[in-house]
């Protein structure tokens, strides 16, 4: 039984995604381990998704399917968004029936789901920004048409300081708080069962993400081409599927690349074996990162990292101590990083320790906390609001 | 490398069909294979009528149970090729376990548990799921030809979790590491792969089996627990165990091993007779086969 108080602060949250929820990304993740730890905090969750399966392992209740998703080639890679602007009706007989405290939308700006809600809602919501990039269009010749949804959202969070930095550039009047992604230490920690048969002489880089262009992996395989010739025991290990696989595979078969495990697509439950598998985690996005939940998975299993010099890496990554870094698309540089790491186990067990560390800030339980807190100030925004708005109607009339 | 190349194409066409698709292509292949292979399936019918004496004086059960044989392990070949696009949760409803307490037996000793079974059903199935809500699971066998066709196996399997380790001197040490470790080794040993085995009866004649398992079993003090896992006719899978063998240490290593091997090959006799028709073994076993 919570105490009085307690109870108070329990609310009911509506978590809304722009993004297939079948589909592994970093927002889509971020939403599902946020709605487990506001859950455990004892808050009532309900998410908001597209998704192209209605099989998943949902749990129905508490999760509403709303479109189905199609691919939008957005920033360098593929966004699987709803554009049916028809989700009014459903929408609305939701928000009525449920009685939400507050709407979280994430990307609220996104067509269409957040959109049609954050247009609907009548209840405190916050918005949370993850995109970074160099530019966007939509923001840049949207600004006018977007500008009175973000009057609707009562506070504003954004995942790093380059995400916040690039949505200020757009938007600069409106204030956001920086709370980064959380990482579940359960889960990501050293000392795992790794996949056995990769566990031998060899030194294991470990590539975790989409094939996509904008995560560097074409600059990763020139790169260990070039490190294989000097440090011949060593072995590449790519997670991830995307629309680059094939050429990737054929770049393989071309270079003749040994040691290189195409692990394709690998369930979250697994993952965590593949990090202790591994001896370096390489990271070559870039440039469209506005955060790289992978760093801080690998950092959370106690590798060391090399990444490219991106932003949203830079946010999390302190160089020299929990890893190297090295500009963005240099290949030779990214494979003389990886050389110096792989020929020497001292500096990776003092990196990958210091990551260990470190990571513990980012622990999912105190970023949700930090959440909460958005949250009663936006529940606090929302009650002052309408007042505000009746002072002013009165003011006027005087 | 043809082989790969060809498989590799095959595969990606499989993995992309629904499973009842997937399935009536292997019943053709099956079919094909059945009709022409020069040796695969007179081998399978010796070992048929070896394992099932009765067999000798039915040719007509005999054919019936070889063609069986055949599809099932076509089956069990499109498993493996959709694997790289079925997640643990999508599989977890086609199995059924019997025995789970024998499992269960074992794990309280904790000293990992040693799976040690024979060529029978699809083993991905039960390895994932274990992985994914037991314990890591590695498998303990043979390496395939040609090597980028094994490459592709190992990470198909790698990413459900299960680790597969060769039968060497490397995976020997892994394979104690993982015991240490309280995980499961799944191995068989009613084949011959490695050209060690030890001549004891398998079903009353003379066959080499490996006393592998029942020396790291013996060296560790780990179970053996006794598995067969069968496809049932709506295409899910049974996972029947047997009671725990026990690698008792009397000072006599080698008569040890025989007397645990033993055990467990009447076990697995026991599960071949009553399923012959999902005993995928189109090899030669015992000396004298075609």
């Amino acid at each position: 039984m919570l105490p009085d108080g307690e109870r108070e602060k329990l609310m009911k949250v509506g978590l809304v995604s722009p993004y297939d929820f079948a589909s592994p990304g970093g927002v889509t993740d971020h939403v599902r381990y946020l709605a487990g730890r506001l859950r455990n905090h004892g808050q009532q969750v309900r998410i908001f998704a597209p998704s192209s399966r209605a099989d998943i392992d949902f749990d129905t209740r508490e999760f509403y399917r709303i479109g189905s998703p199609i691919a939008v080639p957005a920033n360098d890679s593929v966004a699987r968004i709803t554009l049916s602007f028809h989700l009014g009706n459903r929408v609305a007989a939701i928000i009525e029936q449920e009685h939400f405290d507050v709407l979280h939308f994430h990307e609220p700006l996104m067509p269409a789901l957040p959109l049609t809600m954050l247009r609907m809602s009548t209840t405190a919501n916050v918005g949370t920004f993850h995109a970074f990039s160099h530019s966007n269009i939509g923001y840049f010749y949207g600004r006018g048409i977007l500008h009175p949804y973000l009057d609707h959202i009562h506070r504003g969070i954004a995942v790093s300081e380059p995400a916040r930095t690039f949505f200020n550039r757009y938007f600069p009047d409106f204030p956001l708080r920086v709370i980064p992604n959380g990482i579940d230490l359960n889960v990501f920690k050293p000392g795992l069962s790794p996949i056995r048969h990769l566990r031998d002489e060899n030194v294991n880089i470990l590539f975790v993400g989409r094939l996509e262009k904008r995560k560097g992996l074409g600059d990763l395989l020139r790169g260990y081409e070039f490190m294989r010739e000097r440090v011949p025991h060593s072995r590449l290990i790519i997670v991830g599927d995307g629309p680059l696989r094939g050429q990737v595979e054929s770049y393989i078969s071309r270079h003749r690349l040994p040691n290189v495990v195409l692990a394709g697509y690998v369930p979250d439950s697994v993952k965590p074996r593949y990090y202790n598998s591994a001896d370096i985690f390489c990271a070559p996005a870039t440039g469209a990162e506005s955060f790289g939940i992978v760093l801080l998975e690998a950092m959370a299993s106690g590798l060391p990292v090399v990444a490219t010099e991106v932003p949203g890496y830079m946010s999390v990554l302190e160089p020299g101590r929990d890893s190297l870094t090295v500009r963005p698309k240099g290949w030779a540089e990214l494979g003389a990083a990886l050389i110096i790491l792989a020929r020497d186990a001292e500096l990776r067990a003092r990196m990958g320790a210091y990551g260990h560390e470190k990571a513990r800030r980012y622990d999912w339980d105190a970023v949700a906390s930090q959440v909460i807190e958005v949250y009663e100030e936006a529940r606090e925004a929302a009650r002052e609001a309408p007042r505000r708005a009746e002072e002013s109607r009165v003011h006027n009339a005087v | 490398m043809w082989r790969y190349r060809a498989f590799k194409s095959v595969q990606s066409v499989v993995e992309r069909l629904p499973r009842s698709l997937a399935y009536a292509l292997a019943v053709l292949a099956a079919r094909l294979a059945w009709r022409f292979s020069p040796l695969a399936r007179p081998r399978l019918e010796y070992n048929l009528k070896i394992a099932c004496p009765e067999l000798e004086t039915d040719p007509r059960e005999l054919r019936r149970l070889s063609w069986l044989n055949f599809r099932n392990h076509a089956k069990a070949y499109a498993d493996l090729m959709m694997l790289p696009r079925t997640s643990v949760e999508t599989m977890r409803p086609w199995l059924k376990v019997q025995g789970m307490e024998y499992l269960e037996q074992a794990r309280a000793i904790g000293k990992g548990v040693l799976v040690v079974s024979c060529h029978m059903g699809s083993y991905e199935v039960v390895s994932a799921i274990w992985s994914a809500t037991l314990t890591p699971v590695s498998l303990f066998a043979e390496e395939l030809e040609p090597r980028a066709l094994f490459e592709w196996y190992r990470d198909t399997r790698a990413r459900l979790g299960i680790s597969v380790l060769t039968l060497d001197t490397g995976g020997l040490r892994r394979v104690l590491q993982a015991l240490r470790d309280e995980e499961m080794v799944v191995t068989a040993i009613d084949r011959d792969i490695v050209g060690t085995g030890h001549p004891m009866p398998f079903f009353g004649r003379l066959a080499p089996i490996p006393l592998g398992p029942a020396a790291i079993a013996l060296r560790t003090g780990t179970p053996i627990f006794p598995v067969c896992v069968y496809r049932l006719p709506d295409d899910t899978y049974q996972a029947e165990g047997a009671p725990l063998v026990f690698a008792k240490d009397t000072g006599d290593p080698r008569g040890d091993q025989i007397r645990a091997t033993e055990q467990v090959l009447r076990q697995l006799e026991n599960f071949i007779r009553r399923h012959p028709e999902q005993w995928h073994v189109p090899h030669a076993i015992w000396a004298n086969s075609p």
